[in-house]
């Protein structure tokens, strides 16, 4: 890990691409993200009919099948925030810039 | 390393350069390996282009001339609460119409207990094809709709988008937000079940509490001071005829207002 291109602000890893690899990452994590959580709710939503059978006749593989895309989906989505590109502040805390609006 | 430039697409080049820990690089590799076959981003990029040559001829907007966008962004998804409860209203007015082919408002009992009007609900969601679908389409449409319209007001609010020049609109969507929960309400009674029934009388005892007009208003809204098939007619005439002209009518001069003024830029 060099100076200039990733820095841990307050134990998070922060790494600076370029523009065209940052929208790479925005672009299929989300993509990737929201198919898990779908697919895995569809899953969870099968093993258990709709919520409906009882506890002891649920399909046990699929609905675990189905949490772990859930949860694939939220880490695939936390690992993409670590990725910036230059000049990116974090949003609204150290913008360099002044608003100049008085 | 060889003296050739490396641009951004040059992405072994790139990575090689950084110090990247295995996880980074397998995660990267893979989304590039997607991003070279599926190319979506090319094609985002050329609606990105697209956007700004049509917006070539635009004025700036406030929050680009003082540099407010670095501030204010977290607020953009706000501003389409306006458009989601717009388009929460037509998915209910429409479900609704098509509800109201198989709905009757009568609160006399077919043959023992059950009233015709909770009947034709049961009907509807047991026996009808996608009755069950169109029921639940009509109540989330509005539980969405008063939901959206009060964080629309809250962000008006929050954003002083109520000042001048648009305190006559602030008044309006003050309006709006009465007559969304007064089609709420309305709509609650029309199944005429035990939930409906007590909202039912809930509302007849605080329009008596009002001091001077009370009874007044309770025969106007109620039909009486105690629920019967006037007051399920009363709901049913209100939440399908009187309602829905006047809260459309008001909709469109609250939207055409805020076209006619433009949207209210941050400060």
């Amino acid at each position: 890990m060099t100076e200039d291109d990733s820095k841990p602000t307050a134990g998070r890893r922060d790494v600076v691409v370029p523009l065209r690899v940052y929208k790479t990452v925005t672009v299929f994590s989300t993509l990737f993200a929201v198919l898990c959580v779908v697919g895995g709710f569809i899953l969870v939503d099968t093993a258990t009919q709709r919520a409906s059978v009882p506890a002891s006749e649920i399909d046990v593989p699929v609905a675990i099948a189905g949490l772990g895309l859930i949860l694939a989906g939220a880490v695939v989505y936390a690992f993409s925030t670590r990725f910036r590109t230059e000049e990116m502040g974090k949003s609204k805390d150290d913008a360099t810039e002044e608003s100049g609006n008085g | 390393m060889s003296l050739e430039r490396k641009d951004d697409h040059d992405h072994k080049g790139w990575m090689e350069s950084r110090e990247l820990t295995p996880i980074e690089t397998v995660y990267l590799t893979a989304l590039i390996w997607l991003d070279k076959r599926l190319r979506i981003v090319d094609y985002l990029e050329i609606l990105e282009d697209l956007y700004y040559k049509v917006n070539m001829q635009m004025p700036k907007s406030h929050t680009e001339q003082y540099n407010l966008d670095n501030k204010f962004w977290y607020w953009y998804p706000l501003y389409a609460l306006g458009s989601f409860s717009t388009l929460a209203y037509i998915v209910a007015a429409i479900s609704g119409a098509l509800l109201g082919f198989y709905y009757a408002p009568a609160a006399a009992a077919a043959d023992g207990s059950p009233t015709i009007a909770y009947d034709s609900v049961l009907l509807i969601m047991g026996q009808l094809n996608l009755g069950f679908f169109l029921r639940s389409v009509h109540r989330w449409a509005a539980q969405i709709m008063v939901a959206a319209v009060f964080l629309h007001m809250l962000r008006v609010y929050f954003t002083g988008a109520y000042k001048e020049p648009r305190e006559l609109n602030w008044i309006i969507g003050i309006v709006l937000i009465s007559l969304t929960l007064v089609f709420g309400y309305t709509g609650y009674l029309l199944p005429w079940s035990q939930l409906s029934f007590w909202a039912g009388q809930i509302g007849v005892e605080m329009s008596l509490s009002i001091p001077l007009i009370g009874e007044w208003v309770a025969q106007l809204m109620f039909g009486g001071f105690t629920l019967s098939q006037s007051t399920l007619v009363r709901m049913y005439i209100l939440h399908v005829f009187v309602l829905p002209f006047v809260t459309t009518a008001v909709i469109a001069v609250h939207i055409g207002i805020v076209w006619m003024q433009g949207i209210a830029e941050p400060h």
